[in-house]
């Protein structure tokens, strides 16, 4: 009997348990939600939930950030929830899909290249910052145009990705150049100059990831072009200064000057493993090129080189960089628009805080005078190095990223690896525009 | 109430537990996916489009090279890895071998490791400084390092040896515990009749061991149309989508790009269609008993 009653009860609970996984959900997650993920925002009026993912950059910049602004308003919390960026896409996208706003936090960074693709796609999960107490036009534009929809600012410009060219002194020695021989110069004589080092050192002057496109956008946004138009359509076919870049590119790899590896790891290996003589990339590679310690001193920054021929061209372009965005989950809005107009937007002084230990580099132009920028750095041979990407941060023009923007990335990489291999670039231009615009007529 | 009746009961109630979950966690989603499948829209922002999706399917030219490599995939590595599996179970099965718990081991652990991990092993392998083109180098066969990653063919290859190397034990394990159920005395007896090793393998071992190869040949399949980590994680569906497998390009449309849930939705009921249909052609082939 007593067995039979053991079983009885067993069965019971079995039972039960399937009944509350089943249908027990959306009673569970809300209490569930806030302690489980410690992402939604909470609904404390005087706190702030965040999610960024670097803690010696974007982490730190942010809770610097928090005490700054609790000097004035002690009774506000920040609380900052280390989230990797794919995490907070596939939250957002989790979010958005289902419906549940309230999972998400009152402030999350969000990288520039997808900043419109979620706007558009979600628009309830973003709050309109073009009225509140931030000045946009402190920023620079090229920077700011990211977060921007229909006219509407949505974002907060944080991380800089001024692009740089950085050189390896020791090597253009060898070969008698200077870093001053790169400055201000155009891509045939860069060319040129690449393919004296090459014969004299052994030694390419420029690598990237093969199939990757940002060699070919940060080429494009320098000569003020985009891969679409302002209408947001794709603009490749009779684009003369995207083809011009694409010709560069080709010419790059057939001289030798620059060569293609298959992933980053091995991208950063070859200037830190000294098989090259230099890169381009956003001003967040000094990180990467960093790490090898042994080569301090040995390197030099300097603009990028222009594409000739092409009207509007500048030295300057940009690649990668992120933005704060606030959440229509956020309780007080009221709050994180003053929190992020009294620092990210508005203090210089917080600026000079983050910048020695997290090399956080505003795109707030008016941190660029401040002293702390001007500090020599000596791994970049004594050069001050900040001060000096603040200033070519002020000059990119700015690049229309559309909503499709990954598409026409991938796009064109799949165009860029098919010319390389020698197809012809107006029918691979062509091909990369089709399937752009087929992607678009869902 | 009868005897009868009452274990009938019993057998329910044990069994409408784990009926009720499978219906609420799998097939209850699967017809939400297929609602799905018939929306087209940005994100949220989705209206009915009825099978537009499907009709679209077939005018995506990437989606066309994903569906081609997957099947390259497919129709070159499952033969070459069964084919393989088999012969290894039925040497290891061999009664007088020693060190075989060594030698099954060593075939297995490929299982063991993580399907991301060892592609990126494998990713290092074949770099252009990695260990193999330095041994090619050393050995005198090529002069500079070849791009195995960077070319369409070699590429493809490499996902294809990738893939033997990680399955083929395990794919050997069904095949050693369908030779356990071999009466040894059956071969015997073929030995006694002056059989040669080739005719034992290919009319006792072969025939007898018809449903594991079954078994094996419908999950291969299945996973190969599903072939995710490999394409993502090796090749990165690279050099110019030559590798992309039809899930990678799933993954792109609802998470990479500007999100396309209803077409990705359609897309993988594509998948989920293949599989069904190959799984049934390969049981008919298989099933001989009329």
């Amino acid at each position: 009997m007593k067995k039979k009653l053991l079983s009885v009860l067993l069965c019971v609970a079995m039972a039960a348990t399937t009944v509350l996984v089943g249908c027990g959900d959306s009673n569970n997650s809300k209490s569930g939600g806030d302690s489980s993920n410690g992402g939604a925002a909470s609904g404390d009026e005087n706190t702030l939930t965040v999610w960024c993912w670097d803690p010696a950059f974007n982490i730190y910049a942010m809770e610097e950030a928090a005490k700054e602004y609790q000097k004035d308003h002690p009774d506000v919390t920040v609380n900052v929830v280390e989230t990797p960026w794919d995490d907070v896409q596939t939250k957002l996208t989790t979010a958005a899909t289902s419906g549940k706003y309230d999972t998400l936090p009152d402030i999350f960074l969000m990288q520039d290249n997808a900043f419109q693709k979620n706007v558009i796609s979600y628009p309830d999960a973003f709050t309109d910052l073009t009225d509140s107490k931030i000045d946009f036009s402190q920023f620079a534009e090229g920077k700011t145009a990211y977060s921007v929809v229909d006219g509407k600012n949505y974002g907060v410009p944080f991380d800089n990705g001024a692009v740089i060219a950085c050189y390896r002194t020791d090597i253009l020695e060898e070969a008698g150049y200077t870093v001053d021989d790169f400055t201000d110069i155009t891509w045939s004589e860069y060319i040129e100059k690449g393919k004296d080092i090459l014969a004299k050192t052994g030694k390419p002057l420029l690598s990237c990831v093969a199939g990757e496109s940002d060699v070919i956008t940060m080429m494009l946004q320098s000569t003020g072009s985009s891969l679409f138009d302002d209408e947001g359509n794709p603009d490749m076919v009779d684009n003369e200064a995207l083809k011009k870049v694409m010709e560069t590119y080709q010419e790059l790899i057939e001289t030798g000057v620059m060569v293609e590896v298959n992933d980053w790891d091995q991208y950063v290996g070859t200037m830190t493993n000294s098989t090259v003589a230099g890169t381009i990339n956003g001003c967040w590679i000094m990180g990467s090129i960093q790490t090898a310690e042994d080569q301090s001193g040995k390197w030099a920054i300097t603009n990028m080189p222009k594409m000739e021929g092409v009207d509007g061209a500048t030295n300057y372009s940009n690649n990668g960089g992120s933005s704060w965005a606030i959440t229509s989950n956020c309780k007080n809005v009221e709050l994180a628009e003053d929190f992020m107009a009294s620092t990210f937007a508005g203090s210089v002084s917080f600026y000079e805080t983050i910048l020695p230990s997290s090399g956080a580099l505003a795109t707030y132009l008016p941190a660029g005078d401040s002293d702390a920028y001007a500090k020599p750095s000596e791994f970049f041979g004594g050069d001050a190095v900040f001060a000096k990407i603040t200033e070519f941060a002020g000059k990119v023009p700015s690049n229309n990223t559309g909503v499709y923007y990954y598409e026409a990335r991938d796009a064109v990489g799949t165009a860029i690896t098919n010319i390389v291999n020698g197809a012809d670039i107006d029918s691979e231009l062509q091909k990369a525009q089709d399937t752009v615009n087929f992607a678009m007529e869902q | 109430m009868t005897l009868n009746k009452k274990h009938n009961l019993t057998g329910w109630a044990f069994l409408t537990p784990a009926t009720i979950m499978i219906a609420v966690m799998s097939f209850l989603p699967m017809i939400q996916a297929f609602i799905l499948s018939l929306q087209k829209g940005k994100g949220t922002d989705l209206t009915f489009t009825g099978f537009g999706n499907y009709v679209r399917m077939f005018q995506d030219s990437v989606f066309r090279q994903s569906i081609i490599n997957t099947f390259v995939y497919l129709i070159i590595q499952v033969p070459i890895m069964l084919i393989l599996a088999l012969i290894l179970a039925s040497m290891l099965n061999n009664k007088n071998l020693r060190g075989k718990g060594i030698f099954r081991t060593a075939i297995f652990l490929p299982c063991a490791t993580s399907l991301v991990s060892y592609a990126i092993i494998f990713r290092s392998l074949f770099a252009v400084d990695g260990f193999v083109n330095t041994i090619l180098i050393k050995l005198g066969i090529l002069n500079t390092g070849y791009n195995f990653l960077g070319h369409a063919t070699s590429a493809k290859i490499i996902i294809i040896i990738a893939l033997v190397w990680r399955w083929t034990g395990y794919n050997m394990v069904f095949y050693l515990s369908g030779l356990q159920n071999i009466e040894y005395s059956v071969y015997e007896a073929a030995k006694i009749d002056g059989a040669n090793p080739m005719q034992t393998f290919f009319k006792i071992t072969v025939p007898l061991l018809k449903p594991t190869i079954l078994l094996t040949a419908i999950m291969s399949t299945n996973g190969t149309l599903q072939l995710f980590d490999e394409s993502v994680n090796l090749t990165a569906g690279g050099p110019a989508n030559s590798t992309i497998t039809m899930s990678h390009y799933i993954y792109n449309v609802s998470f990479k790009y500007v999100p396309n849930f209803g077409y990705a939705a359609a897309m993988s009921f594509l998948i989920f269609i293949l599989v069904a249909v190959l799984a049934f052609i390969q049981m008919k082939v298989g099933d001989k008993r009329d």
